[in-house]
């Protein structure tokens, strides 16, 4: 996922570089904010300690190997904004010294991986482990699953900054200027080798690290979990409100129906999701669009936003994040009332905690 | 800096014995993992540190102030990626290696380092993209037809393939040129004269010496592993084995960071860091910088005007 020098347009990167320092700038002031001159150091070794995470190579199936990224472990045992630094600083030495990842293209660099990941990773640990105490199992699995997500989102960024370089950046007989593939191929191939290889490694080396602390060292995890209970058993402080503790997924999921109208920009539409009258008949050998595709086609026509937009096709991007909105808030309130459900049926069924002595006495 | 004590032994770092390929004298152990990721790390580092005391040598190039040469690193590298013509690369390349070796710095070392890397991994990746499927355009080697058209390599996707792999190897050649021949230290010194904050450039010195102190904890680990185990672990092991580790080297940097900052504070360390370095621009400075503004202005007219 590091990429090169070469493979963006020097406006790409300075785009991207420019997006980066108020997120730079953020974090060196919370950061010090938080743990005043003992940063130094501390951040220091985090980003030292994130070079040689990415340098520790897992066997894959397939017989390949794999490295995790590491900055969503350090956004969990240290908090995702030391993990901006850290993995910043780790980044510009590989690519400085390694030739790892570009020089102009640091800033698109530290933008997917030492921003887009520890956030989004972090969001997704915060949810999964909800209140649990450190050493609950279930902690270190959502750490692994933030890993493979902010992994995953990351290298969709980066598909999304190769993919757009030939449509934006080529000569005027269409010879691509950077990187040569469309968001047609980028994002596939990113997806298949991140959802399938590299993401394991990452949630293995997330996972695995996070239990073996909460088995070996348990106090390193308590850096980032003042709020948290340090075992089970124990009570901890009492939480921050819901908002407070979801904010991280809601910052992400916004982010992510900003980047929703992206889509727009690849050419074509997507595989096997043409309407029959786009068919390219000739193409696929036919005379005629098929029989069973004409009955079926337009079944269920009472749609909200049709094809992600409004009735007319009339402003496309604002249509697209309309309908981000729109489905976020219905999958919203259809697990909320999956989850209250299930939650009023397990009360019906739990017996009483209250001993029969206490109910009588 | 010396490198000693700090890598790995050197039997961990002998390839396994070449035993008869048939099998009748012994079969040939697959190298483990684990010894492949000590050995690359090791090696990589011990590069590193290595063009780090050649960067202190007094040569003409060293001798530049690095505030200096990463402006004019920034120069030729924008040149580099603004640019639309494969022989204007080319040419920016070689004449950066004639000027490294002019000035005492080993060329051909910095010719395989630059090209046996990420130019030959991206000339692998972007065969693709040279398929009238991925870019369309005049097919000038056509290799059959699907549904009615031709197919095959067009010129279109040929120029782009070779404009990015000449991209790549020219904007490595200036970034390691740079490196080179200019220690992390030094380097950082000017980026902070170019308003990098000073904490992070702080951070930024300390990181890259504790990787070869964190490295050390790792290959202790390593070693003291394989100086346990009898038969070679299988790869699940092998992964429980690093997630401990980078846990212990975890554990050991915050401990080391915990240490560090008591030392910094028994020194008198109030959160200004002091050097010793002044900022003095020479005549050197100025001609290296009017040099590489020349060089990048006419890459970039040679590109634009008489190329088109």
């Amino acid at each position: 996922m590091h990429i090169p020098d070469g493979y963006l347009s020097p406006q790409t990167c300075g785009a991207l570089g420019v997006a980066m320092v108020p997120v730079w700038a953020t974090a060196a002031s919370r950061v010090r904010r938080v743990v005043t001159r003992r940063f130094v150091p501390g951040l220091a070794v985090a980003a030292a300690f994130s070079f040689l995470v990415m340098m520790f190579n897992i066997p894959v199936p397939g017989g390949t190997t794999a490295h995790a990224v590491g900055a969503v472990l350090i956004a969990v045992l240290l908090g995702p904004w030391a993990a901006v630094i850290a993995v910043s600083i780790a980044l510009a030495i590989q690519a400085l010294f390694f030739g790892d990842g570009g020089v102009l293209s640091f800033g698109a660099n530290a933008f997917n991986m030492a921003f887009v990941m520890p956030f989004v990773g972090y969001g997704v640990y915060r949810v999964v482990a909800g209140s649990t105490p450190v050493d609950a199992r279930r902690r270190a699995l959502a750490a692994g699953l933030g890993g493979y997500v902010g992994l995953n989102v990351a290298a969709l960024a980066a598909a999304v900054e190769f993919g757009v370089q030939p449509t934006w950046f080529h000569t005027a007989d269409g010879t691509p200027l950077y990187a040569p593939f469309h968001l047609a191929q980028t994002v596939p191939a990113m997806a298949i080798a991140h959802l399938l290889v590299a993401g394991l490694a990452e949630f293995a080396v997330t996972a695995g690290v996070v239990a073996y602390l909460q088995r070996a060292n348990p106090a390193l995890l308590t850096i980032n979990h003042h709020a948290v209970a340090p075992a089970a058993g124990m009570a901890g402080v009492e939480g921050p409100v819901w908002w407070v503790r979801w904010r991280w997924a809601v910052i992400g999921l916004g982010v992510m129906v900003l980047a929703t109208p992206i889509g727009l920009l690849a050419p074509g539409g997507a595989f096997g999701e043409d309407a029959p009258g786009d068919l390219d008949l000739g193409r696929y050998g036919l005379r005629a669009v098929p029989e069973g595709l004409s009955r079926y086609n337009g079944f269920w026509s009472h749609t909200l936003l049709g094809d992600y937009g409004f009735g007319e096709g009339q402003n496309a991007t604002v249509g697209y994040l309309v309908s981000a909105v729109v489905g976020i808030a219905v999958i919203g309130v259809v697990v909320a009332a999956a989850v209250g459900l299930v939650r009023l049926l397990r009360r019906r069924t739990e017996p009483s905690a209250v001993p029969d002595e206490a109910m009588v006495g | 800096m010396s490198t000693a004590g700090r890598e790995a032994p050197a039997w961990l770092l002998r390839p396994e014995p070449g035993l008869c390929s048939c099998g009748c004298v012994g079969r040939r152990r697959r190298g483990s993992f684990l010894d492949k990721t000590l050995r690359g790390t090791t090696v990589a580092l011990a590069r590193v540190l290595f063009d780090d005391d050649e960067a202190e040598r007094d040569l003409p190039l060293q001798r530049v102030d690095p505030a200096v040469k990463i402006v004019a690193a920034a120069l030729l590298l924008l040149a580099a990626a603004l640019v639309h013509h494969v022989v204007v690369l080319v040419a920016l390349s070689l004449a950066l290696l004639g000027l490294a070796a002019g000035c005492g710095v080993p060329a051909g070392r910095l010719a395989r380092r630059v090209w046996f890397t990420v130019p030959a991994f991206t000339a692998v990746v972007v065969v693709p993209a040279t398929f009238s499927f991925v870019t369309p355009g005049e097919v000038v080697l056509p290799l059959g037809t699907w549904f009615g058209h031709p197919v095959g390599l067009t010129r279109q996707g040929l120029t782009a393939a070779l404009l990015l792999v000449a991209r790549v190897g020219a904007c490595l050649t200036v970034a390691l040129s740079l490196t080179m021949t200019t220690r992390w230290d030094r380097l950082l010194g000017g980026a902070r004269r170019l308003g990098v904050p000073r904490a992070i450039v702080m951070v930024a010195s300390m990181a890259f010496r504790y990787l070869c102190t964190l490295l050390e904890t790792v290959t202790d680990l390593f070693t003291a592993r394989k100086a346990r185990t009898v038969n070679p672990s299988d790869a699940t092991e092998g992964r429980r084995f690093v997630a401990a580790s980078a846990g212990t080297v975890f554990g050991a940097s915050h401990h080391l960071a915990t240490e560090v900052h008591e030392a910094m504070i028994a020194r008198g360390y109030t959160g200004e860091p002091r050097t010793l370095a002044r900022a003095r621009v020479r005549r050197v400075d100025a001609l290296w910088f009017l040099g590489a503004l020349a060089a990048a202005t006419l890459a970039l007219g040679v590109d634009r005007v008489v190329l088109g």
